[in-house]
């Protein structure tokens, strides 16, 4: 018992430089999200201030437009979530219950994709978007993302699917049931958990976007909420800064909350199964 | 006819495979095009070029600069992540008081995206008001505030900073999925021939780690080598390209400079890149299987 008590002092001891460094900029960001203007730029620098002015919030949520870009946020974010969803599941489905001609090739087909980065071929995509008109449109980035996405849905649905027993569905087979309804109201109701999982990381992915959405994008009443930030910091000689802070903490807090608390089921999504 | 076999899976593949296909396979077609043909201002194609634009490129020293540092961004990252996450990973794998609190704040930076992080970095780095300035002054390591961002060797030291430090929560991760693997019996066998907790380190936890590191190592090029928000938003590549990556040098040519044949032979380059990296990792998980047997006959 003893022991445990040193051993785990001397491990905190040796996590804290990281831990410092880690928690630093989120004291940074709260701490400038609740200062008054006047105290951002004061020399010499100080963690000191005079008052938690919560009005930040508000002031920064009409001045910025912050709602706006929030709703553009969730609007791409839960449509390309469906989408590559909808396309996913028959797809999970398929690997994980059948052998097919091109198994193999397909599957390394998804990791491959699952690779390809949307910068090295931004190019490319902008110029596939001027092709169809849809440059400054936020359906663009439902597109692309759930493009980008599926590689990595599929392969977690597949690994979730696996161990979900086929047995289930061959006896309601025998006991004459039609593929169809073994899929309904045998295997759907079991996937649901997997399903939400797997939906989850596909809308933090999408939320968290920049490159494309930097790129698609034109005018700022269609930005997405890290455009929308950036946009308020890059090439500005003054930049408002306890606004943007307010917008980060806003942005990211509940996102973040959500992806903590189901980051150990990513790893399925990684294709690290296989190295089990 | 209900049975998992016939051509029924081929139907249920084919729509995400035909919007992928879409997608992304139309895009590298797109660009392969592009970089052969000479390219106006306002991206119209003006007919075959030959390889103008990969000449043009190789003949561009910012290409060069930006190819160096692209290599430096992505060894001293990766490097860097590698030697920090083991250790971590080593820890947390242990039992201590307050772990499931200490795995939170290690996987918190994964959480944020990396717009954000950058943004709130730049706002951490202000020259004049920035907060690391004001902790560093506050505890005396410095008498005056430092221009973190204006001056570009410290300013790309920094961001590789924020590069490891984003990188940690992931290659913890797969590490520690790693070492909950790893046979327990090896372990109390080394304890009875007396063997110290280096020795077990070196001889039975990297060996067996080995594949584990590989896919890590792998997984991180490719994720760092191309990854764009850091830079982008603390710096945009300056002070005067100083800070550029093949990544933001390309951006820049595409979106900005108009220089639609450069950036697009750039993006193949980095394409061929990527490629190989990536059937580097589709080896190694494809082998995944055999690996820890392999491992465990050396």
């Amino acid at each position: 018992m003893q022991s445990k008590l040193v051993k785990s002092l001397v491990y905190w001891l040796l996590l804290s430089p990281l831990m410092v460094v880690i928690l630093f900029p989120f004291a940074v960001m709260f701490v400038t999200a609740v200062r008054p203007r006047d105290e951002l730029f004061v020399f010499p620098p100080t963690w000191w201030f005079s008052e938690f002015r919560w009005e930040n919030f508000a002031e920064m949520w009409v001045k910025t437009n912050f709602g706006q870009a929030l709703f553009n946020s969730v609007y791409v974010s839960v449509l390309s979530t469906l989408l590559a969803l909808v396309l996913s599941i028959p797809a999970a489905y398929a690997l994980s219950r059948y052998r097919f001609p091109g198994k193999g090739a397909y599957r390394t087909f998804l990791l491959m994709t699952q690779m390809m980065s949307p910068i090295v071929l931004v190019l490319g995509l902008f110029r596939l978007m001027v092709a169809l008109g849809m440059v400054n449109n936020l359906n663009s980035l439902v597109l692309t993302y759930a493009a980008f996405n599926m590689a990595f849905t599929i392969w977690m649905l597949q690994s979730y699917f696996n161990t979900i027993p086929r047995d289930l569905e061959e006896a309601a087979w025998i006991d004459g049931a039609t593929h169809f309804a073994s899929l309904r109201r045998i295997f759907l109701p079991l996937a649901v958990p997997a399903m939400a999982v797997t939906g989850i990381f596909s809308f933090i992915n999408a939320w968290n976007e920049f490159v494309l959405a930097l790129t698609m994008i034109r005018s700022s009443e269609d930005f997405t909420l890290p455009v929308q930030i950036y946009s308020q910091v890059a090439g500005r000689y003054q930049v408002e800064w306890h606004h943007v802070m307010a917008g980060t903490v806003l942005a990211t807090v509940p996102v973040a909350i959500v992806f903590s608390w189901l980051q150990k089921y990513l790893i399925r999504g990684m294709a690290l199964g296989a190295v089990k | 006819m209900t049975s998992f076999s016939g051509l029924r899976p081929l139907a249920m593949i084919l729509p995400g495979l035909f919007l992928a296909m879409f997608i992304i396979g139309y895009p590298v077609v797109d660009l392969a095009y592009t970089s052969l043909q000479e390219v106006s201002r306002f991206g119209k194609l003006q007919g075959y070029a030959g390889f103008a634009n990969f000449a043009e490129v190789f003949a561009d020293p910012l290409f060069w600069s930006s190819l160096t540092r692209t290599a430096i961004w992505t060894v001293c990252v990766v490097g860097g992540t590698m030697l920090i996450s083991l250790p971590i990973a080593i820890i947390l794998n242990d039992d201590f008081y307050g772990r499931g609190l200490a795995r939170v704040i290690i996987m918190l930076p994964w959480a944020i995206s990396l717009t954000m992080t950058a943004v709130v970095w730049r706002w951490t780095l202000n020259g004049r008001s920035g907060l690391l300035n004001a902790t560093l002054m506050d505890i005396g390591v410095l008498a005056e505030p430092i221009e973190w961002l204006a001056e570009a060797q410290l300013a790309f030291t920094v961001e590789i900073l924020v590069g490891i430090l984003v990188s940690i929560p992931f290659t913890t991760t797969i590490f520690l999925g790693g070492l909950s693997s790893l046979p327990q019996e090896s372990y109390e066998a080394s304890m009875v021939d007396g063997a110290t907790r280096w020795d077990q380190f070196v001889h039975i936890t990297l060996p067996l780690m080995k594949p584990f590191i590989n896919i890590a190592i792998v997984l991180n090029v490719i994720y760092v080598f191309n990854s764009l928000p850091i830079i982008w938003v603390m710096t945009e590549g300056g002070p005067a390209n100083g800070t550029d990556i093949l990544v933001t040098y390309l951006y820049k040519l595409a979106f900005r400079f108009g220089q639609l044949g450069k950036a697009a032979a750039i993006s193949l380059i980095m394409f061929g890149v990527l490629l190989v990296f990536t059937i580097l990792y589709v080896t190694l998980v494809t082998r995944g299987d055999r690996q820890p047997q392999e491992v465990a006959d050396e």
